[in-house]
């Protein structure tokens, strides 16, 4: 298919309660797009919908091949017994033969994976020994070995280092280069400018587009509502995002 | 007081403790590699759950002279198959409900064996097991599911550490959650019913549980965590044997009261290591 991603009139929840409508995009190879909304806004639920673990609701979604998906690393299990190495070769469980053992080539695509995040010197650490930002690059080398066209990014850049997030970016423009279509889900404005094309989602679908044309002082008081404050210093209005956790 | 220590050769040259003890090196088997996933898949409460399951139809099988495998084999896949189903609504069988069972399956269990079958008498064996009065048939139950176990963790082993390390990639990465949880749980079930002739509805956690939970303070692979359960299983079983002809007590008791302090003993070791580290 010529686009990496299609969604179309999509609504999409949990046991045929709607969380998210309205829906429609569509994300070629080679683009990133940003997926901005207020925590519970529906970004999570966007992104199951596209690996197939949720069916629409309403309308279509279509993805070029499988997606790998790279989860918020708190969900992942810290106490795990697995090093960096094992959870990039779990990326090799999709390429079939999932009942034998990696072979020579798996373990050296995880390798060359490790590689490509920085982390070649940890591939025997603990992943739950690992900081944040190093946990979720390794995440990320398991998605390389995935080599999937479409690659489905939930929070990347929450709570990780500078060098970790530096280091995650440039990543970002490799695949992009390569042709691959990055979604990447956020609560952050200010990171969103950085992407091709934007997607404000709060329980329904309030914009799509170029940055620029889309990260306006309305969208953006529609997205976060009262999570939000604007600050206007003369460029481009600037929001920071309030978060409200619930205890 | 105590008795003079016996040989350990006994172990092998008596019938009776050498079939004992190829059962618990069976069940090491089974039970240690089972065991891990239940460990690091936070199953435990459910494999001692699904072995009290069984009480009552041991109990009912016992009275109707139908075969003891059978009728536990219904009531634990039966069980387990609602725990799944559960799960898959997305409730889950909270610790709650899965507590009100137990007591509901132990309490069924006992007034249908003093009340309605009166064979009160083999309530102790069903609950606790008899390691020394097991048949042909026992150990090649026993056997089938160690093959079954070792086989089933070569080939869905690395599927079952993707799915518990981050369940939810697991629809991305291509892997059946739900078949391969279903399968876990039913394997499950089905050991825990080959382990209750020897150690009892009650006792089955000392082989699915305790060896699996020492491995996981000595292990930090899960290659090397299979491994661990497997050999602490072996030693816990074979000590456990041998101390209880010793002292002349109950051998599956005796194994589990050795694997629990053996776990208490590596616990206190490892939150020491930990606080030095």
């Amino acid at each position: 298919m010529s686009a990496g991603v299609r969604a179309d009139g999509l609504a999409a929840g949990y046991g045929g309660r709607q969380v998210l409508r309205d829906v429609s995009f569509e994300l070629e190879h080679g683009r990133t797009l940003c997926v901005l909304g207020p925590n519970g806004g529906g970004k999570t639920t966007l992104f199951k919908t596209l690996v197939g673990e949720l069916p629409p609701l309403r309308g279509t979604v279509e993805v070029d091949g499988r997606p790998a998906y790279v989860a918020q690393t708190e969900r992942t299990r810290l106490d795990f017994p697995v090093g960096a190495l094992d959870v990039a070769l779990m990326g090799s469980l999709p390429h079939g033969r999932w009942w034998l053992p990696p072979r020579a080539a798996d373990r050296r695509a995880a390798e060359d994976a490790l590689e490509r995040v920085g982390l070649s010197r940890k591939a025997g650490a603990r992943f739950g020994e690992l900081s944040g930002g190093q946990r979720q690059r390794v995440l990320l080398a398991r998605a390389l070995v995935q080599d999937a066209r479409v690659l489905l990014l939930d929070e990347p850049l929450a709570g990780v280092d500078p060098a970790s997030a530096e280091r995650i970016a440039a990543l970002f423009g490799e695949l992009r280069e390569e042709g691959r279509s990055l979604l990447v889900s956020t609560h952050d404005v200010e990171s969103a400018r950085r992407f091709d094309l934007v997607v404000c989602l709060n329980r329904r679908q309030l914009a799509f587009g170029p940055p620029r044309e889309v990260l306006d002082r309305a969208t953006l008081e529609a997205t976060y509502g009262r999570e939000m404050i604007i600050l206007e210093d003369g460029g481009p209005a600037r929001a920071v995002t309030v978060q409200h956790h619930e205890h | 007081m105590i008795a003079a220590i016996p040989s350990p050769l006994d172990l092998v040259d008596l019938p009776f403790m050498r079939t004992a003890l190829a059962e618990l090196a069976l069940l090491a088997v089974a039970g240690g590699l089972l065991g891990t996933w239940v460990v690091l898949r936070r199953l435990a409460f459910f494999a001692h759950a699904v072995g009290t399951a069984t009480f009552p139809g041991l109990v009912i099988a016992e009275a109707a002279g139908v075969t003891a495998q059978g009728a536990g084999l219904a009531t634990a896949l039966a069980y387990a198959g609602g725990v799944e189903r559960a799960g898959k609504a997305g409730r889950g069988l909270g610790d709650a409900a899965t507590g009100v069972l137990l007591v509901a399956a132990l309490a069924t269990g006992v007034i249908l064996a003093s009340d309605v079958f009166h064979s009160g008498a083999a309530v102790d064996r069903l609950l606790f097991g008899t390691l020394l009065g097991l048949g042909r048939g026992d150990l090649v139950f026993s056997a089938a599911v160690a093959v079954l176990a070792l086989v089933a963790t070569t080939t869905v082993g690395r599927t079952w550490t993707a799915i518990g390390f981050d369940p939810d990639s697991a629809s991305s990465l291509g892997l059946p959650s739900a078949r391969a949880d279903l399968l876990l749980v039913g394997l499950v079930a089905v050991a825990v019913v080959a382990a209750v002739p020897a150690v009892g509805a009650l006792l089955v956690t000392s082989v699915f549980v305790v060896p699996a939970a020492c491995a996981r303070l000595l292990a930090d692979s899960v290659r090397a965590m299979l491994a661990w359960a497997v050999g602490v299983a072996i030693a816990q079983g074979a000590l456990g044997l041998y101390l209880a002809y010793w002292l002349d007590t109950p051998p599956g008791p005796a194994v589990a009261t050795l694997g629990a302090g053996v776990y208490a003993l590596l616990a206190i070791g490892s939150a020491i290591t930990r606080r030095q580290g």
